[in-house]
């Protein structure tokens, strides 16, 4: 299968260094504390976040930092075929503790002892980068629930098909086969969170693509920054003196 | 926008975009570049002696902030005054919690804050008013004074020395409300002031709008003074009566309209006032808008709009 | 900007599923042409001086390849929308097109219309798919047009007339292929023109010449829709056909639904299915099975006949003869059916020469010919041509086009001519076309890979710690006379301990062919060298065949080497792999180092050497076989040439020397040790090659000759198998290489896989009786071994792995297309060796020994061992079955003369005369008579 063409296109008419659309939106679900819908193309993943709050659990209270606790689900219209998908199964169960971890590197957690951050994301409609766009839109949710943060954690993913380097593979490309990379970092710190991939790659090649991956993450970076701070500044002028 | 999900006409939404313009170019002057998102650099002029605040971390010798939210500078302290957030108590705040659990001498509280509040028995007058150590007879009639699910006005007392925060309800003006709405709000749109209990006295009606976003509207009750309270056998009795009473219509309608006021300026994101719920609620009358058209998308223009009027006008009085 | 492309697919499971895909319109996708000022003409490929530029629509690149691959047809906009559609009906035409547009030559250029912001078209409501397509093309068009302004003339070119009509309308300039090609003024061109099938009123001309009228004579394929649902019930079976190679009346179709064959008998039940092609197939009543094949044999004996071939050398490319012993009375068991569709062509195009036919009258016009391919397996080809007389003695090149089912044969064009019949050069170019075998030199972009020559060992090599150097060592290397591409040596040394060190040292090619270079790229699609009985083919390029890697005598080269201890048993000890250089004292052929081992007087270092080798091999032999590995046998024959005019002199049988199983066994040895090595570190993606096990059907065959001559073979296991061939010793001494023979033509073709495909008991080596082997020795003639060489190395740490190892399917495409060129290379060599005996016969009828291999109604096919021949012996005329003066006892396998006179068995040795006739022009035959 041809991934991308001599002419240098991609299936869906990008070139290999480019990101789908990106589009998100912050409050979407106005009874969480924080929420927000990110999209990468025609994936789209809802996230809310509820707390800091008690944690429900006490013997799961931890006395010097918070609970952080993540749950994710794919709904059930996401994919093209309507399934019945059981709940807590082995990849939901996978992501859920990636992004936990993930979002727990950056949320300061010490400051809020004794409560529980809940982190939700569905899978509104799948096409590739879910994981991904899970960790941007968990991170513009957590960010609208002024839950302070080291720094914000942006995620995209990259494969290697047809001996190119691919940033940010759509379903089609995810399910060629080939290697797929998903970084997480922290731009500003310029760290890495986040690093999954299931395949082989040789050593030099893999760092050609998380590298690429890596300027991906930079590009959902100064996107989200570029919301937060439109949404900061409207609610502050919207809040009045 | 936040949980405005109307549908909005053309003419509507082109209404509504102007006002919110306008309100934007009204603050836009005052803290443009104030506004910080997370992990941004705070600019602190190289003072050596400045003060870390909330929202703020040094990372490499810079300030970084850890919300988004506004900077805010006290003399030498720099801190982010986060918008969209829980509430963070302060000591004298008033609030308003929901009892989610009574306790051994305790009642918790939910609050909008990351734990529970808890409120002592010890912390609250008795209904006799009679100051004295708390026996176990007490203890076992405190569901008589507060029930789970009921809503209580108290105030912050501070935190204890296990991170516990506990309330005080010392007042007669505090206590169990009855008769009304409990509306949550982002607690960044309720601005602490000196008073937070109103009596609307041409609806007949009470606002206590809590410091962490919980606000009550309720039919008005005179609150008694403690002389009174001395003469418990005889009030008691008219008490019971008073109870049994039934709340006028008006008084209910009023009550739902101030509520719905409430309801589009926090849904616009406004921050809510008395003065400008009962702006909101005399326009209403005046339209002779049904309380339920006041959750209709027109009413939401119109409000946006009479604030953006209010502001250029506050502004241009300065 | 962003469009959503949504569409309907149904699953595998036969579940309709909505797929919404993204679309990115670009404004950044050129028009290629150089004297465009708007765009980046960096990727310009058009002509600057181009006054006409040519837009075709699909239709034409799928019918009129051939003419778009004329250098006359150029400044041609391939649009990604003709891409698209040509991809999916013909990846074939596809190929070829992708290959013009990146010839440098051609000035072809694929606009990528589907993806620009100002040519992408949305599906209209109540709009087809096709009428969409044909409107992306015409919107192209017209995008074009005013882009490029008046200064250059865009033409359409379509053979839809209403895309025609349409195209008009919109003021955009449209033609047809013919028109356009006679506007060009070369009538030559006009014979590469594909007629469309439905207004060629002049083909009944054609047809008339048949005895066949215009009726209907296969029936109707069913539509798609009720083929898919049919298959979908289980009624219907989906399957490759093939025809089998010997007798093209006859073809089989494996279809995984019944896990079985299905034979399909006689033309019309194979209705209009070509070789090769998907089909869906219904099943005959049980009942009919038998009497449909003889009414098939029946029909069709007029056109059935057997050629004289060289004796098969295993299972794959042996005639299928079903076993009709026994079956007489019983129910036939294998089920028999008809096709009922087609689900994809396998056209293409095919070699071969026209039906001699007189001259038409009239110079110049157009003449209908009969086209018969060299392919048995391909029926006649009706195809129209210009210049019949140019044709007739020649070998061309023929492509299907169309088959209605109103003709008894195919339609087709010309493609090009090849040379004339007979001659030498072009059958041998008819046998690499055939075979699908790239013999053009190699481009230039692949000769720049080359090391600068003179190459010799630099200093640089000899202090590379990866290289060990073992100049010191007495290596050798022992090879067919005359042998070029030496990429074996061995060496063989006494240590003190008493035990032996062995090393196996192969030519280090991949030190020279670096992955994803031009180089390996060519090497890689090439596969294997062919060998031909007058020319090689190479892998490489000559000057690393024949002089880089080539481990000749007294020079110092680079190897990749294999060195065991080994006790005097035989027993290894351990096992070292290391890239080293060594300086090869001695270039040996078998016969000298056969007559070194022989001759007792010599006592030379290099000659004990040998000899202790000699010894360890027969040891290690032994231990194979007695492991369970098999002592096949083959018929390989050997020509001498004439080195003047290539003429073959002399043919004879391949002599195997204990030189020859030496050097094998030391080979083999390498072979299971690295692939050992590499499975160890590369579990999923090692390339390995594997022997599957013969099944008990295919071993059939073997077992009732045998029976016949009563010899009761074991064939549980290839240990039993062996020993069971061991004791088949009969009174003359080839008794038992022919039953070797016979045996041999049972198995598979052992094929390369990658190791992840399977599972570890599959690796299995049948024939060797290894656990698994790969190939590791012949990396200047096999791409396998480069494979290999590149896996040992990286399990070293020598070197990192390709990236292509990190992705199995693509190894896995790799390792096809090795078996693929393998077969293929194999294939010619035969071709070629069948070639050259006719050649070698045609002046020399000559008697000789024959062994009869089975009997057969009419006849007998025999197996002449001398010249490695096998072929029909025919004791009565043919169509006179019964009733001759012969009886025919299958089940015995004997036949007798009527009056007991003579009776023939299997096996036996019968004295025949061989002679080239010429039954039909141009088609030149042995023909084998019972003397």
């Amino acid at each position: 299968m041809e991934y991308v063409n001599p002419e240098g296109l991609r299936l869906d008419g990008r070139r290999p260094m480019e990101m789908r659309q990106l589009r998100a939106e912050i409050g979407v679900i106005s009874k969480a504390d924080g929420s927000a819908v990110f999209e990468m193309g025609n994936t789209k993943v809802i996230a809310a976040v509820y707390g800091p709050r008690e944690v429900q659990n006490r013997s799961q209270q931890l006395n010097d930092q918070a609970l952080v606790r993540c749950e994710y689900s794919m709904a059930n219209f996401s994919t093209g075929d309507r399934m019945r998908k059981p709940k807590g199964d082995r990849r939901s169960t996978e992501i859920s503790l990636v992004i936990r971890q993930t979002m727990e590197a950056c949320i300061l957690t010490h400051l809020m002892p004794r409560s529980q951050i809940d982190i939700f994301v569905q899978v509104l409609q799948a096409d590739g980068g879910t994981r991904s766009a899970c960790i941007n839109a968990a991170t513009l949710a957590l960010a609208d629930a002024g839950i302070p943060m080291r720094d914000l954690v942006t995620s995209c993913s990259s494969g290697f098909l047809n001996g190119t380097p691919l940033l940010d593979l759509n379903y089609l490309e995810d399910s060629a086969g080939g290697a797929d990379v998903t970084v997480g970092i922290l731009p500003k710190l310029d760290k890495v969170t986040l690093l999954q991939m299931d395949a082989k790659l040789q050593m030099d090649t893999f760092e050609n693509v998380m590298q690429l991956a890596i300027e991906g993450c930079k590009a959902v970076a100064s996107y989200i920054r570029e919301i937060l701070l439109e949404n900061t500044k409207q609610l502050e002028s919207r809040r009045g003196i | 926008m936040r949980g405005l999900q109307l549908s909005l006409s053309k003419g509507q939404k082109l209404r509504l975009e102007r006002a919110l313009e306008k309100l934007e170019s009204l603050s836009s002057k005052s803290n443009s570049d104030a506004s910080v998102k997370v992990a941004d650099d705070i600019a602190v002029n190289n003072e050596d002696a400045i003060l870390k605040g909330h929202g703020t971390i040094e990372l490499d010798g810079r300030l970084v902030a850890t919300l988004c939210g506004v900077v805010e500078r006290v003399n030498k302290l720099v801190y982010v005054r986060s918008l969209r957030a829980r509430y963070k108590p302060e000591i004298g705040d008033i609030i308003i919690g929901r009892v989610i659990e009574v306790a051994p001498k305790r009642w918790r509280l939910e609050i909008n804050f990351s734990q529970d509040a808890v409120l002592m028995l010890s912390s609250m007058n008795l209904p006799d008013g009679i100051q004295r150590r708390r026996t176990a007879v007490d203890e076992l009639n405190m569901r008589s004074i507060f029930e789970e699910n009921d809503v209580i006005c108290a105030e912050v007392r501070g935190f204890q020395h296990d991170g516990c925060l506990h309330l005080q309800a010392r007042s007669q003006k505090y206590g169990k409300l009855k008769r009304g709405q409990l509306l949550t709000i982002p607690p960044y749109l309720v601005k602490k002031r000196k008073q937070h209990f109103h009596h609307l006295d041409q609806y007949g009606i009470d606002l206590i709008l809590g410091c962490n976003g919980f606000v009550w509207v309720g039919e008005h009750v005179e609150v008694r003074d403690e002389m009174v309270e001395d003469l418990p056998n005889k009030s008691e009795q008219e008490n019971e009566e008073v109870e049994e009473t039934y709340t006028p219509l008006d008084t209910r309608e009023n009550i739902c309209r101030a509520a719905n006021a409430v309801r589009v300026m926090s849904t616009l994101g406004f921050m809510i006032t008395v003065e400008v719920v009962t702006e909101i609620v005399s326009l209403s009358r005046s339209l002779n808008l049904d309380t339920h058209e006041m959750l209709g998308a027109e009413f939401y223009v119109l409000v946006a709009e009479k604030e953006a009027e209010r502001r250029s006008l506050l502004k241009r009085r300065k | 900007m962003l469009q959503s492309k949504s569409f309907v697919k149904k699953t595998k499971q036969g579940r309709v599923v909505k797929v919404v895909r993204e679309h990115y319109l670009r404004d950044d996708i050129y028009c290629g042409a150089p004297l465009c000022k708007v765009c980046d003409v960096a990727a310009s490929r058009l002509s600057s001086t181009a006054s006409t530029i040519l837009v075709v629509d699909t239709n034409v690149v799928l019918h009129q390849i051939d003419l778009l691959e004329n250098p006359a047809i150029d400044d041609v906009v391939v649009l990604s929308v003709v891409l698209e559609e040509v991809k999916n009906k013909n990846l074939g035409v596809y190929n070829r097109l992708r290959a013009l547009c990146s010839n440098s030559q051609r000035r072809f250029f694929v606009f990528s219309n589907e993806y620009h912001k100002d040519t992408y078209v949305k599906i209209e409501t109540g709009e087809s798919p096709n009428d969409r397509n044909d409107r992306a093309i015409r919107v192209a068009a017209q995008w074009y047009q005013n882009h490029l302004g008046s200064a250059v003339r865009v033409l359409l070119i379509t053979n839809d007339r209403d895309n025609k009509k349409k195209a008009v309308t919109d003021g955009i300039l449209a033609e047809t292929v013919e028109s356009y090609v006679k506007s060009l003024g070369q009538p030559a061109l006009l014979d590469l023109i594909v007629q469309p099938p439905s207004d060629d009123v002049t083909m009944e001309d054609a047809e008339d010449l048949r005895p066949s009228k215009r009726k209907t004579i296969y029936p109707e394929h069913k539509p798609m829709s009720e083929i898919t649902s049919g298959l979908h019930r289980g009624i219907y079976h989906q399957g490759k056909l093939r025809v089998n190679r010997y007798n093209p009346f006859e073809a089989y179709v494996g279809s995984e639904s019944i896990g079985d064959e299905i034979i399909v008998y006689g033309r019309t039940n194979m209705n209009r299915a070509f070789d090769g092609d998907i089909v869906a197939v219904e099943l005959l009543p049980q009942d009919r099975w038998q009497e449909e094949k003889s009414l098939a044999i029946a029909n069709d004996e007029d056109e059935e006949e057997d050629d004289v071939h060289l004796a098969p050398s295993s299972a794959d490319d042996a005639p299928r003869v079903p076993s009709s012993a026994g079956d007489k009375n019983a129910m036939p068991t294998r089920p028999s059916g008809r096709v009922i569709g087609i689900i994809k062509r396998n056209w293409h195009s095919y070699c071969g020469s026209l039906d001699p036919m007189p001259m038409p009258a009239g110079e110049g016009g157009i003449a209908h010919a009969l086209f018969v391919s060299k392919d048995r397996r391909i029926p006649k080809i009706r195809m129209q041509t210009r210049q019949l007389g140019n044709l007739l003695d020649k070998r061309i090149i023929v492509a299907v086009d169309s088959w209605d089912r109103l003709s008894r044969h195919p339609s087709g064009h010309y493609v090009r001519t090849i040379g004339e019949i007979g001659d030498r050069d072009t059958e041998s170019e008819v046998v690499l076309i055939e075979n699908d075998i790239d013999a053009r030199p190699f481009s230039s972009q692949v000769l720049a890979c080359l090391p600068p020559l003179p190459w010799s060992v630099s200093a640089e090599d000899i202090s590379n710690p990866i290289r060990q150097d073992l100049r010191h060592l007495r290596v050798f290397s022992v090879d067919p006379p005359g042998c070029k591409d030496i990429d074996d040596a061995l060496h063989c040394m006494l240590l003190p301990s008493g035990h032996f060190e062995v090393g196996v040292h192969i030519a280090d090619v991949t030190n020279f062919v670096h992955p994803g270079t031009p180089l390996d790229d060519e090497a890689a699609t090439r596969g294997t060298s062919v060998y031909l009985v007058e020319r090689r083919i190479d892998m490489l390029p000559k000057p690393l065949t024949e002089d880089v890697c080539s481990l000749r005598s007294d020079v110092e080269r680079l190897t990749f080497s294999v060195i065991w201890e080994m006790t005097p048993e035989a027993e290894i000890i351990s096992t070292r792999y290391t890239k080293a250089i060594i300086k090869s004292c001695a270039a040996l052929s078998y016969v000298e180092a056969q007559a070194r081992m022989d001759d007792s007087r010599l006592m030379d270092p290099l000659t004990t050497d040998l000899r202790n080798m000699n010894v360890l091999a027969k040891i290690m032999r032994q231990k194979r076989i007695e492991r369970g590995a098999l002592t096949l046998a083959s018929a390989e024959v050997k020509f001498q040439i004439d080195t003047e005019t290539h003429d073959p002199l002399d043919i004879g049988m391949y002599q195997i020397r204990e030189a020859n199983q030496m050097i094998e066994e030391f080979m083999l040895a390498a072979n299971i040790s690295v692939a050992k090595k590499i499975l160890e570190h590369f579990p999923p993606t090692s390339l390995l090659r594997r022997h599957p096990s013969p099944t008990k059907e295919m071993l059939e065959p073997l077992i009732q000759t045998a029976a016949a001559v009563g010899l009761c073979l074991d064939v549980t296991s290839s240990k039993a198998l062996a020993d069971s061939l061991d004791r088949a010793v009969g009174e003359d001494p080839y008794f038992n290489k022919l039953i070797r023979i016979l045996a041999t033509r049972c198995m598979t073709q052992a094929v390369y896989f990658c190791s992840g495909d399977l599972s570890p008991p599959e690796f299995c080596h049948y024939g060797l009786a290894a656990p698994v082997y790969t190939h590791f020795t012949s990396p200047i003639r096999r791409y396998a071994d480069v494979i290999v060489h590149r896996l040992l190395a990286a399990s070293l740490g020598i070197c990192r792995l390709p990236d292509i190892f990190q992705e199995r399917p693509r190894l896995t495409s790799i390792a096809d297309n090795l078996n693929y060129r393998h077969k293929n290379a194999q294939m010619a060599s035969r071709a070629s060796v069948e070639l050259h005996t006719l050649i070698y016969f045609r002046n020399r009828p000559t008697d000789t020994e024959a062994r009869i291999l089975k009997i057969r109604s009419n006849g007998f096919i025999v197996f002449v061992p001398k010249y490695g021949i096998e072929g029909p012996v025919h004791l009565m005329a043919r169509g006179q079955k019964e009733g001759g003066k012969w009886i025919v006892d299958e089940q015995q396998q004997k036949i007798k003369k009527i009056d007991g006179q003579d009776s023939y068995g299997v096996l036996q040795t019968v004295r025949i005369h061989m002679e080239v006739v010429e039954p039909q022009p141009n088609r030149p035959k042995l023909q084998l008579t019972l003397i």
